[in-house]
């Protein structure tokens, strides 16, 4: 009878302590999916959710702060995501928080990325919808990482054509770094270079006052502004025909007149070549 | 049939028959006898477990002797799956520097098939052949029939009992193995790194959920009703004779095994279907 009881106890024993394990393994796991814990329920909706779970974590500054509970799909350009997330979580999460899928590694499961948005705004709320960016796609990295491959071969192809040339002399790098005449001109027309900065140095110390240079220069550029605004003036006027030399030059009856004048002088002139022609044979004026 | 072959001045007269069709006629016909004499007790089972008189003092201490006696030989199994387990994976997954993921990967392999399969396997070895062992000992020594003249329902004291203990003992063995069989992967993780106690267990519980252990439990009570009936079955219709407690342990044994892989198998398709 003794020995029945010590069976009875230690099968009590024996259940109570498995029943007990299940219970705590069953509260841990509860406990990871926010079950034993007031939580609130967001939704976002993404356009592509690149192997998102049901399941998997909420992020907030890198912290675990809840799962996602439900994904449905709510058109052909859209997926709804229901998160829940721990209440305590929620003073630190804005009105204008953006959700974004991410990655825990390369290999790794798809998490959702809060940034908690700006100090000012109003607190998220129970069932609010929360803003949501693309996910970056591994693909249109690995297509990018692609291209920068591509090109970064074509450089160094180039670069490599490059440092040959200038092994072999060619160009002007090429023959400065081979060619010893090269070099010698070089290093003397840096030498040229340098006494002529020497002086001009010398130079500028010599003229006395570097402002008055300075302000003399903006003086004569002003003057030159001013001249260049009449000249420009003058040559307006002369293209409107105003002044002389506008009715010279634009005025076409003026010219004429001229033409006329000239024509006038010519012939004036010619009659008085032979008037004083005349007038050398004439007696009259004998002795002049 | 015998006497056909035997009586040599009459196989003129007689067409003895192509040897092969009529030992495959026996097979095909005591296969289906086999299935009806089961189902009819698995029906019986099911009558009687309603019934009056439950008999509680009998199913505890069945439980007792099959739960809590298996308990060290799960535990140490368990210690040892989970040990062997993680020091196996670790250089799979060092390939992919991924050894962070390890207490992750054994726990989920334990707790939803090897912690349940293993268990069952090492119950059906101990409790499934004890059961056919005993009850056809009891047969052969017409103990069950001296139950039935003294008014007894001997399917209900030794039936009942010993199904209804193996359903209900196998779930909790299988958590303790599972528990015991984490401990014995923490130690394994521990044994090429040092892996604390509180991050590793924070990755297995980050890992597992309940899908993983629910029906991981659950399947077991069919492993535990499956491995109960087998040794009862075989131990209840054993023959007449020493030879037959031998043959039912080894039957039971062997039948039980590949029921736990069978019901395995259809559990596995209905989690998943039940998942998606």
């Amino acid at each position: 009878m003794k020995k029945n009881t010590t069976n009875k106890i230690k099968l009590g024993v024996f259940i109570s302590i498995g029943i007990l394990l299940l219970i705590v393994i069953i509260y841990f796991i509860g406990e990871r999916q926010q079950m034993f814990r007031s939580t609130f329920r967001l939704t976002g909706v993404f356009r592509d959710i690149a192997g998102l779970q049901t399941g998997n974590n909420v992020r907030l500054s890198g912290v675990n702060i809840g799962t996602v509970e439900d994904i449905s799909i709510i058109s052909d350009t859209s997926v709804e995501v229901a998160i829940i997330i721990d209440e305590k979580a929620q003073r630190f999460i804005k009105k204008d928080a953006i959700a974004s899928i991410g990655s825990e590694g390369l290999m790794g499961n798809k998490v959702i990325i809060i940034n908690p948005g700006k100090g000012g705004m109003k607190r998220i709320r129970d069932n609010d919808v929360i803003a949501t960016s693309l996910p970056i796609d591994i693909d249109s990295i690995l297509t990018a990482f692609k291209k920068t491959i591509e090109n970064t071969t074509s450089i160094t192809s180039d670069l490599a054509s490059m440092t040959k040339n200038i092994e072999s002399g060619k160009g002007t790098l090429g023959r400065l770094i081979m060619d010893k005449e090269w070099r010698e001109n070089f290093e003397a027309t840096f030498i040229n270079l340098k006494h002529g900065s020497n002086e001009f140095r010398v130079l500028m110390e010599k003229a006395n006052n570097i402002d008055d240079i300075v302000v003399s220069v903006k003086e004569t550029i002003k003057n030159t502004a001013e001249i260049t605004a009449n000249l420009s003036k003058i040559t307006g006027n002369l293209e409107a025909g105003k002044g002389t030399f506008g009715r010279l030059l634009m005025d076409s009856t003026t010219a004429i007149n001229i033409d006329s004048t000239f024509i006038n002088l010519k012939e004036g002139t010619s009659g008085l070549k032979t008037l004083l022609e005349k007038a050398k044979t004439s007696w009259l004026l004998w002795g002049f | 049939m015998g006497k056909t072959i035997s009586n040599k001045s009459l196989s003129v007269k007689v067409e003895p028959g192509n040897p092969s069709k009529i030992l495959a006629d026996s097979v095909f016909k005591n296969f289906f006898i086999e299935v009806y004499s089961m189902t009819a007790f698995t029906f019986r089972f099911f009558k009687e477990v309603w019934k009056p008189p439950y008999e509680i003092n009998e199913i505890l201490k069945q439980s007792f002797l099959i739960g809590y006696k298996s308990l060290p030989l799960i535990a140490i199994t368990g210690f040892i799956i989970g040990l062997v387990l993680t020091i196996q994976s670790r250089p799979t997954l060092a390939k992919f520097g991924a050894e962070s993921w390890l207490p992750a990967m054994v726990a989920v392999s334990i707790i939803r098939e090897i912690g349940p399969v293993i268990t069952a396997l090492i119950f059906a070895g101990k409790v499934g052949s004890g059961i056919g062992a005993e009850l056809a000992s009891m047969n052969v020594t017409e103990q069950i029939d001296a139950m039935q003249v003294s008014d007894t329902n001997p399917f209900k004291y030794l039936v009942v009992t010993r199904i209804l203990s193996a359903t209900l003992m196998l779930p909790i063995l299988t958590i303790f193995a599972d528990v015991v069989g984490l401990f014995g992967s923490y130690m394994g993780v521990n044994i090429k790194g040092n892996v604390s106690a509180h991050l590793y267990f924070s990755q297995v519980f980050q890992s597992v959920t309940f899908e993983d252990i629910l029906p991981a439990i659950f399947k077991t009570l069919f492993f535990g009703f499956a491995i109960g009936l087998i040794g009862c079955y075989k131990g209840y219709n054993s023959n007449k004779g020493t030879e037959g407690v031998g043959k039912s342990a080894n039957s039971a044994v062997v039948f039980g095994s590949l029921m736990v892989f069978v019901i395995d198998m259809i559990a596995v398709q209905i989690t998943s279907l039940l998942q998606n």
